[in-house]
């Protein structure tokens, strides 16, 4: 790593101050180092948001939804019986979310902003779109883990976390704060989209702080279920996820919500298949026609296809297991 | 704010106090094997994915090469070398020996401090239990069997 | 002993599948080797490891840990092509760094011969990783950052990285010669003609991928000068092959080097000799005048420390009357620039008793990391690709797979040598191993699985390795007046117990404790003993020590024979007490009155006898479930048989055992290596994307040992389990996934990804509404 300098405010507007372009904030450190380590990431100062009260735990107010500090470590959230019980998905995505360890230190605000793991992207040596040259590696190179769908501007990296599938199917929000003012925005517009071409995996601002994450009311009273394929029995990114939700009443299914993982640069709605499902209850074929219905759109790379039938088959059973619980 | 030059840190190691001077940049891992000598954590991935440089930060198993030493200022850190007393083995330990849970044993320090942390969180582990603790501990001689093993030895050693 | 003299005979040893007849200079004579069912009190017990405290206080010291006063740290500049002329180097802003002491490349290197070559940095840079330059500075930091600033004018030529577009005329030509080279072959009987006659003949192309040792302790040196002396510290398999190494390159006599491996992190057949990192160490420590430290870094680890190779295997069987009638092979491996290549045809030429067989093995070129032996190299590889066509062929001629190997195993002659086997247990491993498996239930077509849609197979495979170990290999056994001894032997621990091992021998033959034993090795100021790779540590070192031992007791009892005024003939040693008849002293009582006098046994392995044929044995069985939907394969359980001579420690070798199935089912299921072609740069260099097995992908691994000392092999009766644990299970997962899906598996790793387009193929074929995964 090259000397940075070092900065542990204790508020979050002194933060917001330190905050900018090279200055990121570090929390778990467990991305960011790596990043840091292999020269993608090369700051002058960091700024560590550990040193700020407030952020850490979580509440459930009646009305207000659940509300989550950024900084809570994600051990914390998946040990919590109480919070599994306001929140399954939480518990489900995180069992097979990266190493205690990696729990233990990281927390669930850098969790949904940890950059992608292409190993392209990944490599110093590549100069690839994302970091400002003028190609995607994978497009015509090694593509076992990219993108099938959504790559419009070129890219064809994927969403990494196992959390952010599961939050967007819970419609759940990030609180964004910095010295200008304090703003929420869904998980989902969290992730660039992109067809905006932009060079960069998240909306957050330089300067801003995702200080909580909230679920609201509506998310709460959804059913949920994660699934993740992976190509060893722990610590592993996602080959494919799926995180499905719905309110389900006598075994119907309203307000469906089917988000995939690992598949696009964005957690990506599966939304022909959401409408497939709305409003009937899930049986077998039902589950199998509109499991057909998701990546209909995708365009696999060389290495690529099996995501396919793999990320419907993930569909086809969290329906079921959404439907039957 | 601190550096980027070297800074004092000041920490408490295996129940003492200890103090380093790095600049911020230098993890735990290079503070303790460089700096105070404590080579039982190893560096083995240097990125944290295999394990092998697990300390206990306030407790809690930490890869000590994704962690600032300068993070870790007014922290307790436990490393292998604090866990034996007065040549005592800790029972975790002594359950390595007996189920020979190594190979090269270069693991090793790593597997023993999240079994450790298992240990204290949790007197009555099941082998899934076990199985969670030291999934973030690689072993490339596939020692695991004896790691599982010897976890559930010591829980009942310790028991008892 | 009576034959004291030094004395040079002819004796014919195998090394990874190589037999050769070497040399072997040997003194003393032999012993007869413990029969089976002799009464041993410690050789045969389990027991911990006596070097275990310092592992688990993390006080042992490996060649990573060491830190020396003064001490510089080199990084070492990369290639960044996979293949370029390197024109010019400017190192001068590097230089100027603060903390730099030196730079090392092509233009101002000293000459320093290695593998073959005249020169450490090539000057023309074959794969990414090769080595271009070298920084020494006081900090690793200060090294790495200086390597930025050095510039290099590079040629880029034209590349080839993977192992069937190297093959291709139309690629790129490494070699003048050609990227292809045969590399073994043999043939006997008439294969054609069995082919042609056969009622089934299955012919099939399998292919297995790159796999990285990725040993946790990456490869390093700590070299330091005292005058003229050099002592190395080193992470190594074989010290002596370090300082052979060291003196090859600097010019200097054996009797200025030292080589020292204390604890060594894992070598898996790549740490078998000196590497370029420890001949920068050593040429930097010269020239700067303090001690120097090279170790690699995760990354460099998996780009220029070795690997096993990828390959390219066309497998052809032939069954006529419920037999195997031939067996044809054509294996080609990515050696990369590796210059010599594994023979994964050794098992199909020796492991069955089958009249015709032709096989043929390739070296291919590449611009890749050279390969480096890598625990069974080819076997592991060889044993998938011959197991798989097997069991085809047995599903097609409607033969359990089992019993068609039945068929085969039970002659007692080597057919490659037509020597009669030492020992060979194979059936009995059959039999053990398919009655703890429970292979009656094995149906063709597979079970059904636990869940809805998914399957559950059952597979197996058999080994073949050597293992029998070699001379020469001696060790030295001194007695302490109280009765505590020391070993002391030029071999190391790789951590597969090697220390205990040696204690338990000393142990035995001195009748005392194993605790009262001090082992000293990993130095080369200590008697010559061989690597510690394929498999024959123990078989090498193991009867020397016995002797030693043997030598030194029988120079106690002489002594205390005078002293006790009883004949030596009457005399025992038990329990660290000297007896007859009644009369017990205790060795420290013996010493009394001569104290300090040392009793010194000397012991050396002595020749492998000329007329047998000595080989290890073993099979796996697996049974596993699989999810074709998914992907997902999961392993429930391995078990594992050997014949592998007698057991000297059953606690240490089900480890061996144990490490062996995990480090295959890596291969099996996880492991690989991905090469981007379009630059040659290694993707995979991360334990993040390399999947090395965790702790949850482990079976239930049921370790089984026949157990029967090989009493021709040597006075120990036992032969090596380094190899033989990793060699059949790769071949039993194979075949149990394909029984359980009915779905050949011809291409490993067999990821998610890899079986999800097995299935899709198979249902796109599968007409009919014949389901691949509900084979018939």
């Amino acid at each position: 790593m090259k000397p940075f300098a070092y900065a542990r405010p204790a508020t979050v507007a002194e933060a917001s101050r330190l905050l900018g372009r090279g200055s990121p904030a570090i929390a778990g450190g467990t991305d960011l180092l790596g990043l840091m380590k292999g020269g993608i990431a090369v700051p002058e100062r960091l700024v560590d948001l550990s040193g700020i009260e407030g952020l850490r735990g979580w509440s459930r107010e009646r009305g207000a939804g659940l509300r989550i500090g950024a900084l809570t470590p994600l051990v914390d959230l998946e040990e919590d019986d109480r919070l599994a019980r306001s929140l399954p998905i939480v518990r489900e995505a995180l069992a097979d979310a990266a190493t205690l360890q990696l729990k233990g230190m990281g927390t669930i605000g850098g969790n949904l902003l940890q950059r992608n793991r292409c190993w392209y992207f990944r490599d110093e040596a590549f100069p690839c779109w994302l970091k400002g040259g003028i190609r995607c590696f994978a497009a015509d190179g090694e593509s076992h883990y990219h993108a099938v769908v959504g790559t419009d501007a070129g890219c064809n990296r994927v969403t990494p976390s196992d959390l952010a599938p599961a939050l967007v199917a819970h419609d759940a929000q990030v609180r964004l704060a910095s010295a200008r003012g304090t703003r929420t925005v869904s998980v989902a517009d969290l992730f660039t989209d992109p067809a905006l071409h932009r060079r960069e995996e998240h909306t957050i601002r330089p300067g801003e702080i995702l200080t909580h994450v909230v679920v609201p009311e509506a998310g709460l009273q959804r059913r949920g279920t994660y699934r993740k394929a992976m190509d060893r029995k722990a610590w592993s990114f996602a080959l494919v996820s799926v995180a499905a939700a719905a309110r389900v009443r006598e075994g119907r299914l309203r307000d469906v919500r089917i988000v995939l993982g690992s598949v696009a640069p964005i957690p990506w709605r599966a939304l022909e298949a959401e409408q497939a499902v709305e409003g009937t209850t899930v049986d077998d074929a039902q589950a199998r026609r509109a499991s057909e219905l998701v990546l209909r759109d995708a365009v696999p790379l060389k290495d690529n296809a099996y995501k396919i039938p793999l990320a419907r088959e993930l569909v086809r059973r969290a329906l079921l297991r959404l439907a039957g619980a | 704010m601190l550096g980027p030059g070297a800074a004092d840190v000041a920490f408490e190691v295996n129940g003492h106090p200890a103090s380093v001077h790095v600049p911020p940049h230098h993890t735990l891992l290079d503070a303790l094997r460089d700096e105070l000598g404590l080579t039982g954590a190893k560096r083995v991935c240097d990125e944290g994915t295999c394990g092998a440089c697990t300390v206990l930060v306030d407790g809690r198993p930490t890869y000590s090469c994704m962690t600032l030493a300068v993070a870790c200022e007014g922290r307790s850190i436990e490393t292998v070398e604090g866990l034996a007393h007065d040549g005592q083995l800790d029972p975790v330990q002594q359950a390595f020996i007996a189920t020979d849970a190594y190979q090269c044993g270069f693991c090793t320090p790593g597997q023993i401090m999240s079994v450790v942390a298992l240990l204290r969180a949790n007197k009555a582990p099941t082998a899934e239990d076990v199985h969670r603790a030291v999934a973030g501990n690689l072993c490339r001689c596939g020692a695991y069997p004896g790691i599982v093993e010897a976890a559930l030895r010591a829980a009942r050693a310790r028991r008892r | 002993m009576k034959s004291d003299h030094a004395r040079v005979v002819r004796t014919r040893v195998e090394f990874e599948g190589e037999i050769t007849d070497e040399l072997a200079l040997i003194q003393g004579d032999d012993v007869e080797a413990w029969p089976e069912g002799a009464a041993l009190e410690k050789v045969g017990r389990p027991t911990p490891r006596i070097d275990g405290a310092s592992k688990v206080t993390g006080r042992a010291r490996y060649t990573h840990d060491l830190r020396l006063p003064g001490m510089l740290h080199v990084r070492i500049l990369r290639s960044p092509y996979a293949r370029a002329r390197v024109r010019r180097i400017d190192a001068s802003q590097a230089l100027a760094l603060a903390g730099v002491r030196g730079v090392l490349h092509r233009f101002n290197a000293p000459k320093a011969a290695f593998r073959g070559e005249e020169t450490i940095f090539r000057d023309e840079v074959r794969f990414v990783g090769d080595e271009v330059a070298a920084v020494a500075a006081t900090s690793e930091e200060i090294a790495a950052q200086a390597l930025r600033l050095i510039t290099v004018d590079y040629e880029v030529l034209p590349h080839v990285v993977d192992l069937e577009e190297a093959m291709d005329d139309a690629s790129p030509r490494i070699d003048e010669k050609g990227n292809v080279e045969e590399a073994a072959k043999h043939e006997r009987g008439d294969v054609a003609g069995a082919l042609r006659e056969a009622d089934v003949v299955v012919e099939a192309t399998y292919r297995t991928s790159t796999q990285l040792h990725n040993s946790f302790e990456t490869h390093g040196a700590v070299a330091t000068w005292d005058g003229d002396l050099l002592t190395v510290h080193e992470s190594t398999q074989h010290v002596f092959g370090v300082r052979q190494g060291l003196q090859a390159a600097l010019r200097i006599p054996y009797g200025k080097i030292r080589v020292l491996c204390e604890n060594m992190g894992g070598g898996f057949g790549s740490k078998g000799g000196v590497g370029k990192y420890t001949i920068i160490a050593a040429l930097f420590a010269r020239e700067l005048g303090l001690p120097v430290r090279c170790v690699l870094d995760r990354g460099e680890e998996n780009l220029a420390a070795g690997n096993r190779s990828a390959t390219l295997q066309r497998v052809s069987v032939a069954v006529k009357g419920g037999r195997i009638t031939a067996l044809a092979h054509d294996s080609w491996s990515n050696a990369g620039q590796g210059r010599w290549v594994a023979d994964p045809t050794g098992p199909t030429k020796g492991l069955y008793d089958v009249p015709n067989v032709r096989a043929r093995s390739y070296k291919v070129m590449a611009n890749t990391g050279s390969l480096s032996a890598f625990r069974a190299p080819g076997y592991v590889e060889g044993t998938f690709a011959l197991e798989a066509a097997i069991d085809e062929a047995a599903d097609r001629a409607r033969i359990d797979p089992l019993e068609l190997r039945r068929r085969h195993a039970a002659g007692e002659h080597d057919p490659m040598s037509g020597l009669r086997y030492s020992l060979k247990r194979l059936i009995d491993c059959y039999d053990i191993g398919a009655k703890e498996i429970g292979w009656s239930r094995r149906k063709p077509g597979g079970l059904r699985g636990s869940a809805p849609g998914t399957r559950r197979g059952l597979g197996m495979a058999s080994q073949l390795w050597g293992g029998s170990g070699l001379p020469p290999a001696y060790a030295m056994v001194h007695l302490n007046p109280d009765g505590t001894a020391v070993a002391r032997i030029g071999t190391q621990d790789i951590g597969t117990g090697t220390r205990t091992i040696i204690a338990q021998i000393c142990a035995e033959e001195l009748g005392i404790d194993v605790d009262a034993v001090r082992v000293e090795i990993g130095d080369t100021d200590s008697p010559y003993a061989p690597i510690s790779a394929g498999s024959l540590t123990v078989s090498s070192i193991g009867p020397a020590v016995r002797l030693a031992a043997r030598d030194a007791r029988e120079q106690l009892l002489e002594i205390a024979a005078g002293i006790m005024e009883v004949p030596k003939t009457e005399l025992r040693m038990q329990r660290g007490s000297i007896g007859a008849r009644g009369a017990l002293r205790s060795i420290a009582k013996v010493f009394e009155d001569l104290q300090n006098y040392t009793v010194i046994g000397r012991g050396a392995r002595m020749p492998n006898p000329e007329d047998v044929s000595m080989k290890t044995f073993g099979a796996h069985f697996a049974e596993v479930e699989v999810d074709p939907r998914t992907g997902e394969v999961t392993v429930e359980r391995v078990v594992a048989v050997h014949d592998i001579g007698r057991v000297i420690d059953p606690l240490t070798a089900r480890s061996q055992v144990q490490g062996g199935v995990i480090q295959a089912l890596g291969f099996a299921l996880t492991e690989e290596r991905h090469v981007d072609r379009a630059t040659g740069r290694v993707l995979s260099t991360s334990l993040e994307i390399y999947k090395v097995p965790t702790v949850k992908d482990v079976p239930k691994i049921v370790v089984r040992f026949v157990d029967v000392p090989d009493t021709e092999a040597n006075n120990i009766g036992a032969k090596g389990l380094g190899e033989p644990p990793i060699i059949p299970t790769a071949g039993a997962i194979a075949n149990a996934v394909s029984n359980a899906l009915g779905i050949r598996v011809r291409h490993l790793p067999l990821t998610p990804r890899r079986l999800l387009q097995l299935v899709a193929a198979a249902e796109a074929e599968g007409a009919g509404g014949r389901g691949a995964a509900r084979p018939s």
